[in-house]
């Protein structure tokens, strides 16, 4: 009786875990579809862009109207990479401060961080265009990528000072008592062993440009200087009951590295999720 | 020992700066510059005219304000419904069976958190579509039914559903990583005082982890009263008359939108100073009600 009732409980927690992966599936069965409007049949001719670059190569008119997909990669990634390198830099050494020293304005400090993090910044976007006009950075990818840094930031600060917060102070006092200087401690002992954070921050802040859609078609005009989000979108806008076979295949050249990613480092990304609003 | 002193100094300003300069640049100045905007009428001129208040009386006699407010309310408390309830459902089911099979749920219910949203609005809207090309409609044709016009007739839901996928992950985590933290002591008393399954998750469970819920409600609230990334990338604020439209996306479209209308910068900045102004509030209450000062402990030594 009980082991029945454990059995029909593990098969149905099987079929919810299948829900999720139901919307990724049928992506997958649209981009290899001969119909452009549902999954039918098995084609490759959705991905056939992916030779030289360009959407509706038979088109004339058309083709003209996107840019090339390996220059929308390009700027994807350097968002992406970007973002993943400076928060990264800046978050494990303001962690690291924040974890070690006490200072005035400490406790204000985390709690501003805090605060800043449960509202999105999405809010911010009238004041943002406003600034980053007046900088010149309107248009450029560096614009978007200083303000996804500041965006991702406090997270970054927040993760890492608890995966500092949790090594013990005897490792970094020996390695003072032994000569080391403050600056070289951190550098050799407390570095390498935060690398679990500093990998689950950088995971997390490259998915995060990589995925990033509104301060693109905010800041963003030209296409030159577009990225995947803006260009399926913009795929969706114009032509959204058309050819949904070629923004399904579009769609997952796009999200390769994201599945991949995932795959590899799920359990870090959940442990920014916790560590992001726990300490 | 004031030369110690110096060097502490400048390893702490050299470390803590470029984070302290980002934030201070990016998130602090544009929050006030924000509530200075919404004192101008600042449009697609540029020019920066100070009108007082006028702003703001213009939102208290907009005729459409008390749309915008109530589809905030409907969008907050539905898809915090969903998050809440899902999430639990989920944490409750994941920690009761096989382990492998639980961490296994929980990883593939995390997934569409880190999904690009273009892509996940995408596919929603492909399978919500109301036409007949739609995935759900030419599942209802095929086994002889009639389609659906989902998300022209249910658009609350569908938003909902949108949304919901991505957010119930954080009460998933949260709460499954406190029931896993109950002593199993107590679950097993309850068994063998004769207590169903359904008992122990109202009566031991559910009370145990009162307050991480708390937590997630509260968090989620501040988060949802401010995004509007899905609906501008699925309904947009329709179908129909405004009938999406919450008080952020209102913002959104006044300063960014396609039309003529648009770049009203500062009366589009009214709709963001009020709802920084309520988040404000709201977390100044968090931070009393759920003590995270707590959390920061000071460090033991230098």
């Amino acid at each position: 009786m009980v082991k029945a009732k454990s059995l029909i409980l593990n098969m149905v927690g099987l079929l919810v875990a299948l829900i999720p992966l139901v919307p990724i599936g049928l992506l997958v069965a649209l981009a290899f579809s001969e119909s452009q409007v549902q999954p039918q049949g098995f084609t490759t001719k959705n991905f056939d862009f992916l030779k030289t670059g360009t959407l509706f190569a038979n088109d004339p008119v058309y083709s003209k109207l996107y840019p090339n997909v390996y220059s929308v990669a390009l700027n994807t990634f350097l968002l992406a990479v970007g973002n993943m390198l400076i928060v990264v830099l800046i978050s494990s050494m303001a962690g690291y401060i924040i974890s070690r020293y006490s200072f005035k304005g400490r406790s204000a400090l985390l709690g501003s961080f805090l605060v800043i993090h449960g509202v999105p910044a999405s809010v911010l976007l009238i004041a943002l265009y406003y600034m980053l006009k007046s900088l010149g950075l309107l248009n450029t990818l560096l614009g978007v990528i200083l303000v996804k840094v500041a965006v991702d930031t406090p997270l970054g600060v927040w993760v890492l000072k608890g995966f500092y917060d949790s090594i013990p102070w005897d490792i970094e006092i020996a390695s003072l008592v032994d000569g080391a200087s403050r600056l070289g401690a951190f550098r050799r002992i407390m570095l390498p062993l935060v690398a679990p954070g500093i990998f689950a921050v950088g995971l997390f802040s490259f998915l995060s440009g990589w995925g990033e859609y509104i301060f693109v078609y905010t800041f963003i005009q030209s296409s030159k200087n577009w990225t995947f989000s803006m260009l399926i979108q913009s795929l969706v806008g114009e032509m959204g009951g058309i050819n949904l076979a070629l923004i399904a295949a579009l769609s997952m050249i796009y999200l390769v590295p994201v599945i991949i990613l995932f795959v590899v480092g799920e359990k870090y990304l959940v442990r920014v999720t916790i560590g992001g609003i726990k300490g | 020992m004031v030369q110690r002193n110096i060097a502490k100094y400048t390893t702490m300003a050299i470390m803590l700066l470029p984070a302290a300069i980002i934030i201070i640049v990016f998130l602090i100045a544009p929050s006030i510059l924000t509530i200075l905007i919404s004192l101008t009428n600042l449009d697609y001129r540029f020019r920066w005219e100070w009108v007082g208040l006028s702003n703001y009386y213009r939102f208290l006699s907009d005729p459409n304000a008390p749309i915008f407010i109530r589809n905030t309310i409907i969008f907050v408390a539905g898809t915090l419904t969903f998050n809440v309830g899902v999430g639990l459902l989920l944490a409750l089911l994941s920690t009761h069976i096989h382990d492998t099979i639980g961490t296994f749920l929980r990883a593939v219910w995390y997934m569409p958190r880190v999904l690009p949203s273009v892509v996940w609005a995408f596919v929603m809207m492909w399978m919500f579509s109301p036409m007949d090309t739609g995935f759900l409609n030419s599942l209802l044709k095929y086994m002889g039914g009639k389609p659906v016009p989902w998300t022209f007739q249910y658009y609350w839901p569908f938003l909902f559903i949108v949304n919901g996928f991505i957010g119930c992950s954080l009460g998933m985590v949260i709460f499954s990583s406190a029931i896993k933290s109950i002593p199993q002591e107590l679950i097993m008393a309850a068994k063998v005082d004769g207590a169903s399954g359904l008992t122990i998750v109202r009566r031991i469970i559910l009370p145990l982890i009162k307050w991480q819920i708390a937590f997630v409600v509260a968090y989620q609230t501040l988060s949802l009263l401010a995004s509007f990334e899905y609906i501008l990338l699925t309904l947009d604020g329709g179908p129909g008359y405004y009938s999406t439209e919450v008080l952020i996306l209102q913002a959104y479209h006044l300063a960014f939108g396609q039309y003529l209308a648009a770049m009203r910068f500062g009366y589009a900045a009214v709709f963001v100073t009020i709802l920084l102004v309520v988040g404000l509030v709201l977390s100044i209450v968090y931070w009393k009600v759920f003590r995270l000062k707590e959390l920061m402990i000071e460090p033991k030594l230098e």
